[in-house]
């Protein structure tokens, strides 16, 4: 068993600025020898841990593959992750921060789409008419298809989005788009709209910790400081 | 081994009705398979790309399969073809085989609708008997009774294309019957904010496209909905009748009248909806045969009869199969082409026999 504890924590953006809140919070000191560009840190009274900052999906692999112990990621990743990930990763405690929801969001201008059920009629329209498929947009191609099946929409490709997924259907490269929303005014500012029943998961901040260290106690114990 | 066993003495029965042999291709065009049947099959699917980047499939049914062979020999007859091979597919029960060994056999072609669907329950019954299985049922269906069934109901013309597209999930399917009743798919707040930007669209150019749909494509088909002329008490009722016709399930013999008695309940003119099943000859068969209105929902290209036949004793599926009257179309014909065929699982024949 690793006489260290590794303890992976989100390198940028919003999440990582209220990770740094929580720890400051709960009196967890980090240093970095090198540094805001360093990727490592230690934490002033854990001498056993050490920290580092990866990217959210990033610590969602790391977890899975046993190099990390604990971490903070979203609830999103963890659940778009591969099943098989999923389960050697235990979900130990929901933060209060990085509250947000993935939705379905439609151009502005489709005033006849309300609902998926419309979608999916909508979906047949380009298969019949025009021999293809509806392209939906997504960082979330896993939890997409899931929830389309689940709503009985079958005709649609995904196209993976890396970044401004929002622009995709004025850019060509998709008709509709499904994408994290915290407050809906990114979507609303590129005329998007949210459907009436296109929530498709409501997530946030989460503690996570690899199953294959939860038999150890001391980590067990670190993740109640946080 | 017992499966090859199975299959040659399942092959005679066929050839000696008069079907001829057929070898599907293994490899197909995954994006065939997809335009077709969607994305979420794809994950059942064994696909890889090939060395110009065309993702390729490993034949995931055989009937699919025939159907492409068909098409791609330019074939304009009729065709009475068997086969013997393999299926290739995931299954969303981690315990069934990815490998599916069947004998099967289809009729591509042929407009004499119920003498066909007859051949085909008739044969796969006598290749069992040859086999000397004798427990048996037989489930049998006739997904176009819900198809006619919807097209006389007083209800939108897209709530009908809804429920009939939907049959064939029957969990999303319930869901539906609950907006129907309910009368929920239509938000009134955002169709008084949305009337506005209708005023404002229509002044626009109607052949400016907005993601993909022309602007008078989507005026159109908005101001089709807000017109929806169904009241609250008509969905709920409309959703009773469904669901009821769903419940319906006899011995064969009785088939005729629990529909009678259903039609009469609720004043639908008899008439307007038939059956193609091959009734007379079931009923002299041996075997216990029941009709389900329900039965048949789990495989989206059926349109017409499909049955089963499952051992009594611990209800394993050993043969299955219905009418597709257009699956063909859907893969590329430009003409309707109708079809009836059926497969016996080897697989699971091998483990009854055991």
């Amino acid at each position: 068993m690793k006489e260290i504890v590794t303890i992976g924590l989100p390198s940028k953006g919003r999440l990582k600025e209220s990770t740094l809140k929580l720890l400051k919070k709960n009196n967890l000191k980090l240093i970095s020898k090198g540094g805001d560009r360093d990727y490592f840190a230690s934490l002033n009274n854990l001498p056993n841990a050490k920290v580092i900052y990866l990217h959210a999906r990033e610590i969602i692999e790391r977890l899975g593959d046993g190099t990390l112990d604990i971490g903070i990621s979203g609830l999103d990743l963890l659940y778009e992750s591969a099943i098989n990930l999923q389960k050697k990763i235990k979900v130990m405690k929901k933060l209060d921060f990085g509250k947000a929801d993935l939705v379905v969001a439609v151009p502005n201008d489709w005033i006849d789409v309300q609902t998926v059920a419309d979608l999916e009629e909508v979906s047949f329209y380009f298969r019949d008419k025009k021999n293809s498929r509806l392209r939906v947009a997504t960082k979330y191609p896993n939890l997409t298809n899931k929830f389309f099946t689940s709503k009985g929409v079958t005709q649609y490709k995904i196209i993976t989005s890396l970044g401004a997924t929002e622009i995709y259907p004025f850019t060509g490269s998709s008709e509709i788009i499904t994408d994290i929303a915290s407050t809906g005014s990114t979507l609303k500012a590129n005329n998007l709209r949210i459907l009436k029943d296109g929530s498709i998961l409501k997530t946030q901040a989460c503690i996570l910790a690899s199953k294959e260290s939860l038999p150890d106690i001391k980590k067990r114990q670190i993740v109640k400081l946080f | 081994m017992k499966s090859k066993n199975y299959s040659k003495k399942i092959s005679e029965v066929f050839k000696k009705r008069g079907f001829v042999f057929s070898e599907p291709d293994i490899l197909l065009d995954s994006n065939y398979i997809i335009q077709r049947s969607g994305e979420n099959f794809k994950k059942l699917m064994l696909t890889f790309e090939d060395d110009s980047g065309k993702s390729m499939c490993l034949r995931p049914d055989l009937t699919v399969a025939s159907c492409v062979k068909y098409l791609e020999d330019n074939s304009r007859r009729a065709s009475k073809i068997y086969y013997s091979g393999q299926a290739y597919r995931r299954s969303n029960n981690s315990k069934d085989s990815i490998i599916n060994d069947q004998v099967g056999l289809e009729i591509i072609g042929s407009e004499k609708k119920t003498s066909d669907n007859k051949e085909v329950i008739n044969t796969i019954l006598k290749s069992i008997n040859k086999i000397k299985i004798k427990n048996v049922i037989v489930n049998i269906g006739d997904v176009s009774l819900f198809r006619q069934l919807i097209d006389s109901l007083k209800i939108p013309e897209r709530w009908k294309l809804r429920l009939i597209r939907h049959f064939w999930r029957p969990k999303y399917f319930e869901d539906l019957l609950g907006i129907l009743e309910a009368n929920s798919d239509i938000d009134p707040i955002t169709v008084d904010f949305d009337k506005k930007r209708f005023s404002e669209m229509k002044k626009l150019n109607q052949n400016q496209e907005i993601a993909g749909r022309k602007i008078y494509e989507i005026l159109s088909r908005f101001d089709k909905k807000i017109r929806d002329p169904r009241s609250f008490a008509e969905g709920k009722k409309t959703a009773k009748i469904i669901k009821e016709f769903l419940k319906i399930s006899c011995p064969i013999d009785q088939m005729d009248k629990y529909l009678e008695k259903f039609f009469k309940k609720y004043n639908i003119k008899k008439n307007l909806i038939k059956n193609e099943l091959p009734i007379k000859s079931l009923l002299r068969s041996n075997y216990k045969i029941i009709f389900s209105a329900n039965f048949g929902r789990d495989i989206e290209y059926y349109t017409g009869m499909v049955f089963e036949i499952l051992t009594k004793k611990n209800k394993r599926e050993i043969a299955r199969g219905g009418r597709y009257d257009d699956l063909l179309k859907s893969l590329g014909s430009k003409q309707n082409i109708s079809a009836v065929g059926a497969a016996i699982n080897l697989n699971n024949l091998s483990k009854v026999t055991r």
